[in-house]
Parts: structure tokens; sequence; C-alpha cells
């Protein structure tokens, strides 16, 4: 029975297919002018599978109004008590933002079911279990695979070309990993996030001051490195006649030794791992080709014994892991190299800069691999997805609402005081790059003489405006210098923000930079009961190889310990995923 | 008891009356504790510096809580949650007793029957085909759920503690009722019911502390927090399961920004009832317990 | 005491009527038992028996969209790789370590608080310290978690105490995953040991006083007497209730670890039930959820057989 109700419904699809094949030839063209990243548009006798149906011009209006009023039921995850920052009388369902969404889109926001976000996962899973979706909600990869497997989603391929110009730039930012992430058989199965990757980047932040004073070039390669570590050690770069430099920071008791899948560290030394071709915390493709934990693997046996030889010779810093602060001697100006991102602008830089107006603090893509390459672990580009239930008769509506929430949630949020969770089916499209495409924009204004209107862009409304007008503030000519005498020091609140932007995003331009994404970002099972310890083993076997503490073949007894102790059951959940 | 009044004795009675006060007020400390905190500023429980004394005493946290209309709201519903609860398992738990109490002669299949009874205690689906049955009878958001459910799993438990009761009741006062020409129902209604006020009123005292004291499903069959119990709420509030914990740090720095004595003051509120009910009901518990479980 | 004499007679004296009177009747009585049973039976069988068929899951590849009657049957696939799994060892182990820990607490410190309590003689104060005990069991694991929680945090009065004391390093009670199984088992029979002397109490008013006169005329002291009168006078009580708690070795507290744990505890505290919950539902991975919580109910129930026959045969007592 069932089997010939498929052939029959396959049959009527082949049918309507050709149908619209025959159609298609001349408003595919049209179609593809409203999508930025449209298949290849000259095979016409394969259109999109989502195209079918046969409508002949579609106008994939990102905040469209329906004619008619529809509801669209979400899930929503509200941090408790926040309902009370909501006025009088207002509710989750109704409240100013979704009013203005009915009033704008004629959608009207209904709650499905709205839980703490601890125990959103519960409400999901319930919902999955017992089949009783609200028409959209925000899930986790985990979650997206059961459903898909299970059949119970839309298909969002035709959805998702309602979505904002600033979405398809963001997804596609990723060279198309974001949109790859949520595609099954083909099909795009839920609306992916795209989180921006700059803070995961760790410049090498040194200070050219010194480099100057002792009269060495910015190092390239780990050689490079090496020889301007024990010259600031051992040559007084800050001339006060005094044995008081270190060389390189690594991490204090509160940081990690590098970023992993799960988290990102501080500072670090990951950045020298990656130059020996090492990924430790990654998951990466093992000699065998299949998925296989970094920190397993012999390059990271050997990046640890070049560490050791460094450590040994003193060119980090003795205190590694145990420093209280790993700030206080860069602010103090007793150390002149460390690893992070764009962010230590903020802290320590900016204190650093209270004591030494004149700490000429550079960022560089350094150290690089043999081949010349600057390679960094980057981010996951997708943690969050939108699904639709899939028998929603609007799955473009959900597209829409996040539409809404792309353009004017900021506005409810900081302008009516609304809480973030009151939002629903928030997720961020943000660029791939993106604080890396302020700088780019500010940059053409000022030194290309572009016209200041290219400043007006979807992705941060309103805000690089105002960071253009800051820039001109702080950055003093000419514009295309970097060192910290053409910048102006006095105006330390503003000068970290565009310092950040302009100087610590300098070697997320640089073309020798290499990404290297993890193959999972997501918990197994496994993971959630014995990452914690499996960690602690990695972190403490590593720190003591390091310190010398323990022998360098500790390394092996740890391979042998971590595939023990739930290593093994963990990496083939992994090859589960990844396959 | 034997008066016996040497020296030995009365160290030893010292000695006893000491530990036995220790052991008491280390009952009591915790829930003094937390109502010091609650009567403390905010800084002052955030400096650690309450122990058994508030700390720049004042009601702020009560006059903030007045402010929480969802508290209100939820100990409301557990109002009526126990209330529901407890009157229907009075009565379903009567119900089920008498006949069970019976011997197997008297009621050829009370055994099986018991033991159906036994055996749904012991066994269940999970939680997911407990949560389509309630969908599919329409409950979910509906206080019935809570009722319902919660109170069916303790059910058992208070049958089996009340038929032991039954049956240790006199038999000659059954029977001299039955020559009276009393039926079943006249049974348990006049002659049950009134003799074992000891059980009864413990299983109805179990069953309220049990719905009042019930968090998950309040978590499970409520798809908006305006319709969970009192417990629930807290528990959202108060005790924060993070599963993205990776380390000591976060579960430290989690702790440093929950609000202490704001919670303090709800865990407090929410003691109040069992702290009203519980030590008038002291006399029958201890005698439905005793007579229902262990007979010497 | 007095009222157990006076039905003795009373049974004496109807017996022959009930014989004459009741077999006829009891006939007609059995239609109306069923009467009184039809509504809790009803309810037991919507709550308890209807969501049962839910254990189908543990033996199929479970698909929401199809449901239960829909999704495809794979056998006993699920309880192979059960069986494979670590995790199912370590948290079958765990709750043993756990609910043992708290069998064995729940029954001695009951027991020896009763003797002391039982010494006493001041009967107000008696009451008081007994009113008292009680507390804590009346009291939710929510509201009591939140409360040792508190207590026991970082800068809690317990790491202040422990400051006092010298100790440079606050500790972190809840991320030491080696304190955790007694940690939850002092807080249980912190909770528990109150109401649980109530059974002992009991058993020991029952002791007959003349026993203690007639030792304490031939001279024994205190101790002697606790020895030789008190403790055979409760043996048959201890031992029963010993077998009853049987019963209990795979319920080690959802609401108790639920409440306290987090996952640096994991490896120590996690439950069947608190991972059944987690694992199960939260990971969405229902049909190895359902397995382990079937197996669980399996082992719990031979558990109840057999402390049924044992309490059955050696103290002749019928739980139920």
């Amino acid at each position: 029975m069932l089997k010939n109700k498929v052939i029959i419904l396959l049959l009527v699809f082949a049918f309507v297919t050709v149908l619209s094949a025959c159609n298609s030839s001349d408003n595919a063209e049209q179609a593809s002018n409203n999508q930025e990243d449209s298949s290849d548009t000259s095979d016409s006798s394969t259109p999109d599978s989502g195209d079918s149906g046969g409508e002949a011009e579609v106008d994939y209006d990102p905040l469209g109004k329906y004619d008619e009023t529809i509801t669209l039921s979400t899930g929503i995850c509200v941090e408790p008590g926040a309902s009370k920052s909501l006025p009088e009388g207002d509710t989750l369902e109704d409240n100013e933002y979704t009013r203005a969404v009915k009033e704008d889109l004629n959608i009207e926001l209904k709650e499905y079911w709205s839980v703490s976000c601890t125990n959103k996962d519960q409400k999901i899973s319930l919902s999955i279990a017992s089949n009783d979706l609200p028409d959209a909600m925000i899930v986790n990869r985990v979650q997206l695979r059961k459903l898909v497997e299970a059949g119970q989603i839309a298909d969002l391929s035709e959805a998702v070309k309602y979505a904002l110009p600033m979405s398809q730039d963001a997804w596609a930012s990723s060279d198309g990993k974001a949109l790859a992430s949520a595609t099954f058989d083909g099909k795009l199965m839920a609306i992916p996030s795209s989180n921006h990757s700059d803070g995961s980047i760790k410049n090498l932040w040194i200070r050219k001051d010194w480099l100057d004073n002792l009269g060495l070039e910015v190092p390239q390669t780990l050689e490079d490195l090496e020889t301007v570590a024990k010259a600031f050690i051992e040559q007084d770069p800050d001339g006060n006649g005094q044995d008081d430099t270190l060389g390189i920071m690594g991490m204090d008791v509160n940081d990690i030794l590098y970023s992993t899948f799960l988290e990102g560290a501080d500072q670090g030394l990951g950045s020298i791992f990656y130059a020996k071709d090492a990924y430790p915390g990654y998951w990466v493709e093992g000699p065998d080709g299949q998925a296989t934990y970094g920190s397993v693997l012999p390059e990271t046996k050997e990046a640890l014994s070049f560490l050791r030889d460094w450590y040994d010779e003193g060119l980090i810093d003795t205190q590694l892991g145990i420093r209280k602060d790993n700030n206080e001697p860069i602010i103090a100006g007793k150390a002149g190299i460390f690893f992070q991102s764009l962010w230590a602008v903020y802290e320590p830089l900016s204190n650093a800069w209270k004591g030494d107006p004149t700490a000429n603090w550079q960022a560089y893509a350094v150290p690089l691999n043999g081949e010349g390459k600057w390679n960094q672990t980057v981010n996951a580009t997708s943690n969050n997805f939108i699904v639709v239930r899939k028998d929603y008769e609007h799955p473009e509506a959900a597209v829409k609402a996040l539409n809404y929430r792309l353009t004017y949630g900021d506005y409810y949020e900081f302008e009516h005081g609304l809480d973030a969770s009151h939002i629903p089916l928030r997720v961020d499209t943000q660029m791939r790059d993106q604080m890396y495409r302020i700088a780019e924009l500010i940059e053409r204004v000022a030194i290309d003489g572009e016209p200041r209107e290219i400043l007006d862009v979807p992705w941060e409304p309103s805000l690089y405006e105002q960071d253009y007008d800051d820039y001109l503030e702080v950055k003093k000519e000419p514009y295309d210098e970097y060192d910290l005498e053409y910048w102006n020091t006095d105006n330390i609140v503003t000068l970290p923000r565009i310092y950040a932007r302009v100087v610590g995003t300098r070697p997320i331009r640089d073309p020798n930079r290499n990404d290297i994404s993890s193959l999972v970002y997501e918990q197994t099972p496994t993971m959630s009961e014995r990452w914690a310890n499996l960690m602690k083993l990695e972190t403490e076997t590593f720190l003591k190889i390091i310190m010398g503490a323990a022998p360098l073949d500790d390394f092996d007894k740890f391979v042998e310990d971590w595939k023990k102790q739930g290593g093994d059951t963990i990496t083939s959940e992994v090859r589960d995923i990844v396959k | 008891m034997v008066k016996d009044t040497t020296m030995g004795s009365r160290i030893f009675d010292i000695v006893l009356i000491t530990l036995l006060t220790v052991i008491t007020i280390s009952c009591i400390l915790p829930i003094w504790y937390t109502f010091a905190l609650s009567l403390s500023s905010k800084t002052a429980a955030a400096a650690g510096q309450v122990w058994l004394w508030p700390v720049d005493f004042n009601i702020n946290s009560y006059i903030q809580l007045l402010d929480e209309g969802q508290f209100f709201k939820s100990f409301w519903i557990s109002i009526q949650r126990i209330f529901l609860g407890g009157l229907l398992n009075f009565i379903i738990v009567a119900m089920l007793a008498y006949p069970l109490s019976k011997s197997s002669k008297d009621f050829k299949h009370r055994n099986i029957l018991m033991w159906i009874l036994v055996f749904t205690m012991l066994f269940n689906g999970g939680l997911i085909p407990l949560y389509l049955t309630v969908k599919s009878l329409g409950l979910i958001n509906n206080i019935w759920a809570l009722v319902l459910v919660a109170g069916a799993q303790g059910l058992v438990f208070n049958v089996i503690l009340t038929v032991n009761f039954f049956r240790n009741l006199p038999k000659s006062i059954e029977e001299s009722a039955l020559i009276d020409g009393a039926g079943p129902w006249k049974m348990l209604i006049y002659i049950f019911i009134p003799l074992s006020v000891p059980v009864l009123a413990t299983v109805t005292l179990f069953s309220i502390v049990f719905h009042w004291n019930e968090f998950l499903y309040g978590l499970i069959f409520m798809t908006r927090e305006e319709f969970y119990p009192l417990q629930t709420y807290i528990q959202q509030m108060v005790i924060v399961l993070n599963p993205d914990i990776m380390n000591e740090e976060q579960l430290k720095m989690m702790a440093e920004l929950s609000n202490r004595t704001l919670n303090a003051a709800k865990i407090f509120i929410a003691m109040i009832p069992i702290l009203l009910i519980y030590p008038f009901l002291q006399r029958y518990f201890i005698h439905g317990i005793t007579l229902g479980s262990v007979k010497e | 005491m007095s009222v157990s004499t006076e039905t003795k007679e009373m049974v004496t004296s109807t017996k022959p009527m009930k014989k004459r009177n009741n077999s006829p009747k009891s006939n007609s009585f059995v239609k109306h038992y069923y009467l009184m049973l039809l509504p809790g039976f009803v309810w037991v069988t919507i709550f308890c028996i209807v969501p049962m068929f839910g254990i189908a899951i543990a033996f199929q590849n479970y698909n929401p969209a199809e449901g239960i009657f829909g999704s495809e049957w794979i056998g006993l696939g699920t309880f192979e790789y059960m069986f494979v799994l670590k995790d199912t060892w370590n948290i079958f182990f765990n709750t043993l370590f756990i609910a043992c820990l708290k069998i064995v607490g729940n029954l001695i410190v009951p027991l020896v608080f009763a003797l002391m309590l039982n010494e006493a003689r001041n009967m107000i104060f008696k009451r008081s310290v007994q009113t008292i005990v009680y507390l804590p069991h009346f009291l939710s694991w929510v509201i009591l978690g939140g409360i040792i929680l508190d207590i026991f945090s970082y800068g809690g009065p317990v790491n202040q105490l422990l400051a006092l004391f010298g100790l440079d390093e606050p500790i972190l009670f809840f991320a030491k995953a080696e304190l955790f199984p007694y940690f939850l088992a002092g807080s249980d029979v912190w909770k528990e040991f109150g109401f649980n002397t109530i059974i002992y109490l009991a058993a020991l008013t029952g002791i007959n006083p003349a026993l203690y006169e007639a030792a304490s005329i031939d001279g024994a002291n205190r101790l002697r007497m606790l020895w030789h009168i008190t403790l055979p006078g409760i043996r048959t009580t201890a031992a029963l209730l010993a077998v009853l708690s049987l019963g209990q070795v795979l319920n080690a507290g959802f609401d108790q670890v639920f409440n306290l744990y987090n996952p640096l505890v994991y490896s120590t505290g996690d439950i069947i039930d608190t991972w059944v919950y987690r694992v199960g539902l939260l990971d969405l991975q229902y049909e190895l959820g359902t397995a382990v919580g079937l197996l669980k109910s399996v082992v719990g129930f031979i558990m109840i057989v057999i402390s049924y026959s044992l309490a059955y045969r050696y103290t002749n007592y019928r739980i139920f």
C-alpha cells in the first residue's frame, strides 16, 4: 500500500519537474538574480529540486508581508525571570517585538513552549520524541541529525532564498561550510548560524619598539622567533640596564595551553604547535584519513619535544601554567612576546599603554610552518540551526522571522529594553571575518578615498560609521602606518576598539593564513562524561613534558591512557558523525 | 524505666544529652542559616559574612519576592496540587486497601491484584511514553497531569502501608459489624476508616509532601513557567545544572553570580507549609508507620 | 497492650459466628470489592500500565515520526550495545555503591540514634528532639539542594570554617568526584535518620519493662542492659528493615543526585536514573535510555521478590 503511494508520488513529482524544466529555461536566470550563491543556471534541465512546482516568478523578498495573517509557533528558551523585564501586561507572545512582526510581516509569533535555557534540551527532546514540534525552533547539531533521520523537518532549500543578503554573504564567507553543515542528501534541512572566527585567530603580539632597539627584523619562522626571544631575554631590550625581561609568555593558571574544538584559549602556545603542523585539541584527519584527535598524533609529540627544548633554554616563561596572571608582566613591560587574538588590545594592551604609552605592540601572522603557511585553528562556523516542522505550510516564514530579527532585533533589544531571549529564532549570521571587514572598509574610505557610504553595510548597521568617526579621532596620519606613534594614545577609551579592529586584524588579512577547522565541534555522549577528565590528563601530561618534569616518552603512555579512558569510544563516535 | 543514679550514669546522661542536642541542632542549623541569609544584605551574603545571625538586617529579599508574581502563582498551583492530590490519594488508597487487606480465602484474586500493583510500581516505560499518554489525554499544562501522574506513583506504596494497617486491626470489630449486617461499603466507611486515622493521615501526609516536593513533572508536562508548581519554579531559579560546565572555574563563577539572599528567601518561604503541617501530624505518622509496617 | 488482650477475648467469643455467617456473604462482597478497586486500577492502568508500552522502544530503532507502533524492530541490538558500553557498568556500579552506602548508613545511624534517644529520660526533651530531627525528611531535594550547595560552596560557611582551621585553599566540594558518593550518602543519612528512627523507637517501646527491672535488681548497669536486653529486643526489626531495603539497591535517589551533581562528578555520581534522563532524554538516545531503564526495573523487581520471600521465610512478615 504505502509503497504504491510512494511510487505514485514519485511519478507525479517527476512529471511536475519535467513540466517546470520546460518553463524554467527563461525564468531560471531571473530567479538566480535574487540569490547570490545560486547553482549553475545554464544547466536548465536539472533545476534545483526546491525550484520545482513550476511557479513562474517568485519574489524572494526577505521582509515581504503576507497577505493573510499566518501563525508561526516557536520553542523559546528564556532566562528564568526574564518575563519580569517585560512591561506590565506584555507576554512572551504579545510584546513590542511580536506586535511589530505582526504589523510588518503579518506573522503572528506564537509560543509553543518556553523553558529556561538550561532545560531547553529536555523540551526539544520531548518535542522530537513525541513528534510534537513547534513550527520552528533552534536546535544543535545532534538534534538536527536526529530530526533529519526521523524525517520530521522540512526541506528549506527553497525557503533559504528568502534570507537576507547579509546572511547569504555570511554563509558564503565560510566557503560554503555553514550551509554544508545543514545539508543532508543535497537538501538544506536547516538554516545554520554563522559565527565570526576572528576571535579564534591567535596573533603573535610583539614589542616592535624592542625589535627596533635591538636592530632586529620582525620574525617569520620558528627559528627567527627563537633568535628574537633570546635577544629579548639577554640583550636588555627595554634598555633599563637590568636583566628583567622575559621571553615568550605561555599560559597562566586560568588559561589553557591551546584552543580546543570546545573551548578557546586566551593566550597559550597553540601557534607554535600549529607551526609544527600539530593540531592538539582539534579533530583532524589522521594518517589513515579517518577523524583523529590531534593531541594523540605524532606531530604533537614532535611539537612537545620542540617546546621542551625551548623551555629548557629559558625561551618560554618558566612559570608556564603556574603564573597567576599572564597579563601582569605584559602590562609591567617585562614581556615582549605573546600569542592572543585581536582582543588582546582591550586586555592587557590598553592597560600596558597606561603605564608606557610608547609600548609599540604589533600583531603578525607568525610563526610560519615549514611551507611558509601560518596555520591557525578556527572555531565552529555554525552551532545553532533553525529547523521547521515538516508539514508547516510556510517554511519561509521562519526565514523571514530570522530576517526581521537580524534587521530590527538589536533595535528592540537596545531601544526598547527587551531581553534578548524574548526574541524568538535568534541565530547569528556573522561574516566569518567580520572584524577584518570593518578594518578593510574603514581603510578603503580613509586611505583609498572611497565614499563614506560603503560603511553602511548590513552586518553591523550604524556601528561602522561610528567606528569611522572614532577612527579619525584616534588614528594619526599617515593612515597606512600602524606603529603606536601614529595613534592618539591619550584617548584610551576609544583607542582599543579601533586598534583591535585595525591593527589586531592585520594578521587575519595575511595571505599566508591557513585555517584549520575541527572535523566536529560538538560533544558526543561519551564526551559529556569523560571529556573533563581526559582534558585534565592531557593538560597535565603536556605541561609536565614541556617543563621537563616528565620524560618525552610519557607522551606514548598518555596516548594509551587517553584511548583507554574513553578516548577510543569518543573517537568512534566522532567518526560516526563525520562519515 | 529504671532509675540509676550512680556517678557513671550521670556522666553518661550529660554526654548523651549533649550529643543529642548537637545532632538535633545539626538538623535545624542549615535551615536557620538560610533564614539568616534571607534577612541579610546582598553584599554581606556575597562576601560570606553571614553565619547564624543576619548581617545588615533587612527584608529586601522578601520585598523583592513580592514583585515576583510567578512565585506566588506557583505557590498557589502547589497548594491546589496538594489539596487535589491529597484528597484523591485518601479516597483511592482507602478503597484499594480495604479489599486487598482481605485474605485470599475471602477474596480469591487478592494476591494477583496486589502483585499487579507492585509490578506497576517497579516497571515503567520511561518519560517519553508517559509524556505521550499525558499529551493524548490533553493534560499538558493542566494541573491534573501533576496530580494524576505523580499521584499514581506514590499510590502503591501507600496502599501497602494501609493494607498492613487494616490487616492488623482486630478481626473482632469487623466480625461484630458483620453480625449487625454491615456491607463492605459501610464497613469501610464506618468501621475501617475511623479506626485507621493514623495510617490514613500518614499516607495523606506522605502524598501531600510528595506532591509539594516533586519538581520534575512540572518541568516535563508544563510548557510555560506560568504553569510551574513551586518546586519546579525554585529548581529553575536556584539550582543551575549547566550541562556545559567543563571545569571548576565555571562552577565557581556560576555560584558567584547567583542571588543568594533572594534564593534563600524563596527557599525559606517554600518550606513554610511543610513546617506548619508536619508537627501536627506527627503523632499520627508515628502510629501509622509503626503499625502499618512492622508488627511486634 | 490492654487493647490486644481485650480483642483476643472478642475474637474467641465471636469465632463460631464467623464460620456460619461469613462465607456466603463474602461471596456477594467480592463484587463490591472489585467495584472499590475499579477507580484505583483505572488510574494505575492509564498512568502506569499504558505507558509501559514504551518499553518497546528498547527493542526498536525508534523513529518519532512513525511512533512506537510504526518504528522498525531491531530485537536485542540496543541491549548488546548497552553491555559493551562502559558507561552502563559505571552507572550500575555508581548506583549500587551509592545506594549501599545509603542503606548501611540509614540502617545504622537511626538505630544508634534511637538507642541514644531511648536512654534520655526527660520526656519533653525527647519529644522536641524527635520533632526537630524529623524535619529534614519532609523537605524536598530542591530545597535542600539549594541549601547544601550554598553551605558547601566556594565561599560558603563550611569553607570559611575550614579556613579558620588553617586550610589555605577552599575546597570546591561539588567538583571532587572522589568525595561525591560519600557526600550524597552523608546528606541523605542526615536527611532521613530522624524519620527512620520511628520504627526503631516503636520496637524499643515494645520491649517488656519487666526485663529491665529484673536486670537492674541483678545489678546490671545501663550498658549491659543495652547489650543484653535492648539490642536483642529490636533484632528482628533491624533484620526486617535490612531485608526490606534490598529492594532499594538500584534506587540511589534521582531527586538528590539531580539537584546536587554537575559534569565534574559524573564519573562517580552519575546513577542509572540521572543517566537515563540525561543520555536517554537530553542526548536523544531514546532506545538506550529505555533499555537501561528496563534493566533497572527487572533487577529491582527480582530484588523485591527476594526480599519478599526472605522476609516471609525468616520473620514471617508479609510485606504486602
